[in-house]
């Protein structure tokens, strides 16, 4: 019954963690694939760079976010690095 | 050595946590990654299997010189395709003895097709007419973008499939980072644990390959998957041809000038390319307006001898034959992602590595399956009904018979369907991929109809079976049996009758050590419960 | 050519890594290896290793070499394995496995 209990109360997190893994993820490969293209690269060279190298970012990102202690901090962690890119990312657009 | 029975412990340690992720992005979408991996396997022999697939287009004993094939072909389009404002073709080269071209036709009234697609005959440059089949190029298209939905989606389900597999990959390696120390002693152990040291064992000899294919994988298609950059940085159709000729051999579509002016010596064009990249290297020929003052061609370099698929043309002026620009270089960004794309793809490859490519990916494949079924075997002792699993369970353990076994038979009645179905017959082609999926359903039938194990085994032993009679059937219905491509040095068709034969032997070793399992385990299942320690390690020796 | 060289190198590389761990040493000995022998199979298998690698740049360049190179020792690596496997099987341990079935 216990466990049972626990399981229900992980649930939340767990979703939680799947949501920020798939889009938080995704989202934060989309952005350095756009702040990539504030480096010193012509355009066509930094598109590719950006496309070439998020998918290595997406997998991090997803690895971070099982590998902390929990799902908040799994948040935290996407968004302080997601506020970092932006003004690059602003920069260009 | 990593068990999910922890996941019910709070606070777990991150080697839990990963062997978590390891099972789960492995599992949902483990099947969808069985096919593309499978398919994809045997997508590097797919020149050969297409050529297999239309037997009544001769072998090739050397290379035709591709000046004067490019000639003939072009003089065909000159006469059928006077109104095409692009065409291109593929040279025949040593692994393909038929030139693949396709044009478009600007569409003048409403009704008129804008896209044609064929292949030609090298030696009498007319469209040839063996049976209608996609070839190889069926499990090649299959293993990125699926069958029977719009192309994109069967790409984002390719690329979902492929992140999958890339957390799967990174996730296990973390889980098992001692796997590069007991490098060698991985023993084959009791019936769970051979499972794991199999699939430990595949997946740590094909590591660098299985991380490569995966990420060069989604480089193929990162264009779909990440266009945002793109968007962004280009504003303009110009700036977005710029990339475009980063990427591929790219002329600039101009507007016709509307006079007509016939194509120039296209053998000449082709001979400049020989002269620079070798006889044999030439890829493909592309023409835009042909036929017009403004007609543009390139000659691409073949994909041959260089680890990179980074565009390498000459462009000539199509009126007057003259040399307008030569291109060899791209960008460092553009010419990573060239290697990726070719490594990928392998085409570089002499046959030893063609065949190393082969191989290596075969063990991927059985990588994926292991940890399949390993799935099962690892819950089978936990069950606590054996006779009665739960939902997910049954579900589980049927769709890896039909994803595992069942394709193996699918692959094979979709050959057996291209030697059976007969020809000339309209819209044969698609009939034979119906086949495929008519046969892989049926296995699916047959998986939720019968007890597991018989599946397995009657499933794996319908597969030996077809493959090993495929040979006979290729021998009564084609005019190339065995014997014959072997004293023709036919290594194509004699290859691919031995290849069915070894592919039988293993589904046929596969569907024995099944069953030989199967008819100990009603005692073992039973012992399991009583004393499972002692039981587990008895197994070893079978 | 240069395939067949690289994957023999590879194949007595392999080998004596394997033959350089403690594991096999007892299951195909008998007896653990003094540490100095242990030390020389190491690196032969390092240097073979290299050598085929070697070979495949030298003959077909760093792109072409460095592919085969990493062909060449998953596949060799796959062969050695189940070659242990196979050898234990056949040959019965010098130690009792278990209890008997």
């Amino acid at each position: 019954m216990n466990a049972r209990i626990q399981r229900v109360r992980s649930t939340g997190p767990l979703v939680s963690r799947i949501v920020a893994a798939l889009f938080g993820g995704y989202a934060l490969a989309a952005l350095s694939s756009v702040a990539v293209l504030a480096l010193p690269l012509s355009k066509p060279q930094a598109v590719l760079t950006g496309m070439l190298a998020s998918f290595a970012i997406y997998t991090a990102a997803v690895v971070w976010v099982f590998a902390v202690r929990n799902a908040l901090k799994a948040w935290a962690g996407l968004t302080i690095v997601a506020a970092a890119l932006l003004p690059l990312a602003w920069s260009v657009s | 050595m990593n068990s999910d029975n922890d996941q019910r412990v709070a606070g777990r340690g991150i080697r839990q946590t990963m062997s978590s992720l390891h099972t789960w992005t492995g599992l949902l979408l483990g099947w969808i990654l069985y096919a593309m991996f499978l398919t994809g396997t045997v997508s590097y022999f797919k020149d050969e299997l297409s050529q297999w697939m239309r037997p009544e287009l001769a072998r090739l004993s050397e290379i035709p010189d591709q000046a004067v094939v490019a000639q003939r072909i072009a003089d065909e389009f000159g006469k059928t395709l006077a109104g095409a404002s692009q065409w291109s073709m593929r040279l025949p080269d040593a692994r393909n003895n038929s030139v693949y071209a396709f044009w478009r036709t600007s569409a003048r009234s409403p009704g008129q097709r804008g896209f044609g697609e064929a292949y030609f005959d090298p030696a009498t440059g007319g469209k040839v007419t063996s049976r209608e089949t996609l070839g190889g190029d069926f499990f090649y298209r299959f293993h990125f973008q699926f069958h029977y939905m719009p192309v994109v989606w069967g790409r984002w389900i390719a690329g979902a499939a492929a992140m999958f597999m890339l957390v799967a990959i990174v996730s296990g390696v973390i889980t098992h980072k001692k796997i590069f120390v007991d490098f060698f002693t991985f023993r084959w152990g009791r019936r769970q644990r051979s499972w794991l040291d199999a699939h430990n064992a595949l997946a740590v000899f094909g590591l660098p390959f299985h991380l490569m294919i995966t990420y060069t994988g989604l480089v193929t298609l990162m264009a779909l998957y990440m266009p945002w950059g793109e968007r962004v940085a280009f504003k303009t159709p110009a700036e977005r041809q710029q990339l475009a000729a980063e990427l591929s051999a790219f002329i600039p579509p101009g507007k016709p000038s509307g006079q007509n002016v016939p194509l120039a010596s296209v053998e000449e064009m082709v001979r400049q390319a020989q002269e620079r990249w070798g006889r044999d290297q030439v890829g493909r020929v592309n023409a835009v307006h042909p036929g017009d003052a403004a007609a543009r061609v390139a000659v691409t370099r073949g994909d041959p001898g260089r680890v990179s698929m980074s565009p390498q043309y000459l462009e000539f002026e199509g009126a007057t034959g003259k040399l307008l620009a030569v291109r060899e270089n791209v960008g460092g960004a553009a010419e990573t992602r060239g290697v990726f794309y070719a490594l990928h793809l392998g085409r570089f490859s002499d046959t030893v590595t063609r065949w190393l490519y082969f191989l290596v990916s075969f063990m991927g494949t059985a990588m994926v399956g292991t940890g399949l079924v390993m799935w099962t075997v690892k819950r089978r002792q936990q069950l606590p009904d054996p006779d009665r699993p739960y939902f997910g369970f049954r579900l589980v353990e049927r769709l890896n018979i039909a994803g595992i076994a069942g394709l193996s038979v699918a692959m094979t009645a979709f050959l057996w369907g291209n030697r059976l179905l007969p020809h000339p017959l309209e819209g044969r082609a698609e009939l034979e991929i119906h086949l495929f999926f008519i046969v892989w359903a049926l296995t699916l039938l047959h998986a939720l109809a019968r007890p597991a194990r018989s599946a397995w085994v009657e499933q794996l032993w319908a597969a030996s079976v077809l493959l090993s009679l495929l040979p006979v059937l290729n021998a009564m219905t084609t005019q190339r049996p065995l014997w014959h491509s072997l004293a023709e040095g036919d290594w194509i068709f004699a290859g691919m009758d031995i290849m069915c034969w070894a592919l039988a032997w293993l589904h046929a070793a596969l569907a024995m050590r099944t069953a030989r399992q199967s008819a100990v385990s009603p005692s073992r299942s039973k012992a399991n419960r009583r004393a499972p320690v002692t039981v587990a390690s008895s197994e070893g020796a079978g | 050519m240069s395939h067949l060289l690289a994957f023999a190198l590879c194949l007595a590389g392999f080998a004596a890594l394997a033959f350089a761990v403690h594991r096999q040493q007892r299951d195909i000995f008998g007896r653990s290896l003094p540490l100095a022998t242990t030390w020389v199979l190491r690196v032969l298998g390092a240097c073979a290793l290299l050598l085929a690698l070697g070979v495949l740049v030298a003959w077909h360049g760093w792109s072409l070499g460095l592919v085969m190179f990493s062909g060449h020792t998953s596949l060799v690596s796959g062969i050695v394995y189940c070659m242990l496997v196979g050898y234990s099987r056949i040959r019965p341990r010098a130690l009792p496995r278990s209890a008997p079935r």
